[in-house]
């Protein structure tokens, strides 16, 4: 074995995770054992896993009984406020995707994340906006930045990209820079034809210019 | 050399830019506009009225309009002059900060939310390294965690007087926009003092602060706290009994308390309707436990209310930042753990391991455990701004996810807008508080 492959560049030893008391931002209102002890009793094997970091609560369910699970907690446990959804890439083999689900109960003053787990090949999870019509929007988010598509959601358009472009960015295969040519922009000068190429600069071509240089005696 | 004016029938065949999103817009709108109906049916085109008052309208307003705070493109479909729906269409101002933020490290990504809400971004640096923080339990000493307390009330005041003067100048009162940037200018002095920067401060650093503050500039604090409230009464005394001011506003926009929980609004809108939810006594973080202050709350739930809210939330903040100029205390402003927070300059430049670890906070800075996750949120000016953060144990995140209140609030903004006149329009959209650097990301 070559003596340089040995060699581990791990800079900053990393922490062993601290206990939660030991956090000093952990904060009370995420820390809900009542309710996921509801949740396991109403949903039994359906409720895969909990974690607990930072005196925050995690509970994995499973995909298809999530909207049966978020009308137990909005209608049950007082989770009535939908705060935030989105999708996570994992870049794992099976079980690709994950979806969260931030939900706060403001009158009992907690707060639960559930999270659902989506396989890449049919990244489909049902839509909870019948339970929570705040989550409309943040599903289209998910679905234009993730892909993972919602099952009978009112309006799937994507949220920020325009429905012409095809990829997902956040996605771990996206490239950081984008995709040359995916994205059409308007004309760079009057009824001329449409930019194809946005990134073209960064990806070594010269900016359209619309008066003609002079060339540098290298060029000539 | 070709005209710059295209001619209508040219332009007509250039709109093939963006096609399907256009078309997937108006079939949301289930109509079209007058030509575009035209050129796809042009046998339809015969059954019109005469009077264009009489037929219906599709209007696009924005992206690129005054009214519409920032790049924020509304597709109305009009019935003389009430909105019949609405279709909002975000993401002119998208670029995908949450996937720039993986390829950061979490020190890096610091400056980037500045560039979110830009009218607080001080409110924004905090949240970022709270989070932060909170995934890598560090703790931040006592004297850095007042003066943020105290920076974020400032950039409190400093988004609200902004909504307060834009919201009016688009009611048509232009004067009070000059009066409060007046005062808005004296809050940029003061964090240019504080953090030497006016608009972008970038000042939170994880850990504490880049800087500690100077006795000029708690001296500019305290003149501004001085003088801030006298002025907002000064507001007040022409506003809150002002006829045009409220025929604008009241009865218009109304959202009952289950409806703004259903949209899942947050931060005035939330509080306008008269639920009674602030981050700040929900999950207090910072010193929000050691101050006194109120939570200003109403229960009509229309845009006069959410007026009465954000000026009395003014109020409250400078209550708060002169509790904090008298609590302020001694000590140091950044933790003194090189593998959490940067070394301090004057190790930096006299130690050989000072400047060790500040290359190697640069290179790699903070660790969280592998594999942890967590969400910490804050009460930015516009509502609960959180950051949910996943960490893979190297020192950039794996995913950031940022809930940002514009987005949230900007959702409820379409069924606002239905069923209201098109004159209430800039008001509505004035009321929500959209930023548009926040809601696309």
């Amino acid at each position: 074995m070559p003596k340089h492959s040995t060699l581990n560049f791990q800079f900053t030893p990393v922490d062993p995770p601290k206990e939660d008391a030991e956090n000093p931002h952990a904060k009370d209102t995420t820390f809900v054992p009542d309710d996921l002890e509801a949740l396991t009793t109403e949903f039994g094997d359906d409720v895969l896993q909990s974690t607990l970091y930072a005196n925050e609560h995690t509970v994995w369910v499973n995909r298809d009984r999530i909207v049966d699970v978020c009308a137990f907690l909005s209608n049950e446990r007082g989770f009535n406020y939908l705060v935030d959804l989105g999708g996570v890439d994992r870049f794992t083999e099976d079980e690709r995707f994950e979806v969260f689900y931030n939900l706060v109960s403001i009158e009992h003053g907690k707060r639960i994340r559930v999270k659902v787990r989506v396989d890449e090949e049919e990244p489909v999870v049902p839509s909870v906006t019948d339970v929570y019509p705040a989550a409309n929007w943040n599903e289209r988010e998910c679905w234009d930045m993730v892909g993972i598509k919602f099952e009978g959601h009112p309006d799937m358009r994507r949220m920020y990209m325009p429905e012409d472009f095809e990829h997902h960015p956040i996605r771990k295969e996206f490239p950081l820079l984008g995709i040359p040519g995916s994205l059409p922009l308007p004309p760079q000068e009057p009824g001329g034809d449409l930019t194809m190429d946005p990134f073209a600069a960064a990806h070594g071509s010269r900016p359209i210019k619309s008066y003609e240089e002079e060339k540098t005696e290298s060029e000539q | 050399m070709s005209s710059i004016v295209t001619s209508i029938e040219k332009r007509s065949e250039k709109f093939s830019f963006w096609p399907r999103h256009n078309e997937a817009i108006y079939k949301r709108l289930e109509s079209k506009h007058a030509w575009l109906e035209e050129k796809h049916h042009p046998d339809d085109a015969r059954e019109r009225a005469e009077d264009p008052l009489e037929n219906e309208m599709t209007l696009n307003i924005g992206p690129q309009h005054p009214a519409t705070h920032g790049v924020l493109r509304c597709a109305v479909k009009l019935d003389g002059e009430i909105i019949e729906k609405c279709v909002l269409d975000l993401g002119y101002l998208h670029r995908g900060i949450e996937k720039l933020a993986e390829s950061k490290t979490y020190q890096e990504f610091m400056p980037y939310t500045d560039r979110m809400d830009y009218l607080a971004p001080y409110s924004n640096n905090v949240a970022w390294c709270l989070a932060v923080e909170k995934i890598a339990a560090i703790e931040v000493p006592e004297r850095a965690q007042w003066i943020r307390t105290m920076m974020c009330e400032l950039a409190r005041i400093s988004a609200h007087l902004l909504w307060l003067g834009v919201g009016l100048m688009d009611a048509g009162a232009l004067s009070v926009f000059l009066w409060t940037f007046q005062y808005r200018e004296d809050l940029y002095k003061i964090f240019d003092e504080v953090a030497g920067a006016r608009f972008t401060v970038s000042h939170s650093r994880i850990g504490g602060l880049a800087s500690d503050v100077s006795d000029t500039s708690l001296a500019m604090i305290r003149d501004f706290t001085d003088n801030f409230p006298e002025a907002v009464d000064g507001w007040e005394k022409l506003l809150n009994r002002n006829r045009i001011w409220i025929d604008r506003n009241n009865g218009v926009g109304v959202l009952s308390a289950e409806e703004v929980v259903q949209m899942g609004m947050t931060g005035p809108n939330l509080r306008g309707s008269g639920v009674a939810y602030d981050i700040r006594r929900f999950e207090p973080y910072l010193k929000y436990n050691d101050v006194d202050f109120n939570i200003p709350i109403r229960s009509e739930g229309d845009c006069l209310a959410r007026y009465f809210v954000r000026v009395d939330e003014m109020k409250e903040s400078v209550k708060i930042v002169r509790q904090c100029l008298e609590n302020l205390p001694e000590g140091p402003i950044r933790e003194d753990n090189a593998k959490h927070a940067y070394a301090s300059k004057d190790e930096v430049y006299y130690s050989m391991e000072g400047m060790i670890h500040d290359f190697m906070y640069t290179d790699t800075g903070v660790c969280p455990p592998k594999g942890v996750e967590t969400y910490h949120a804050t009460e930015a000016p516009k509502g609960e701004l959180g950051f949910y953060l996943i960490s893979d144990g190297t020192g950039k995140p794996w995913r950031v996810r940022i809930n940002s209140p514009s987005f949230t609030n900007l959702q409820a903004l379409e069924p606002m807008m239905e069923g209201g006149a098109i004159g209430d329009m800039v008001i509505l959209i004035g009321t929500v508080d959209p930023v548009m650097g926040e809601a696309d990301k």
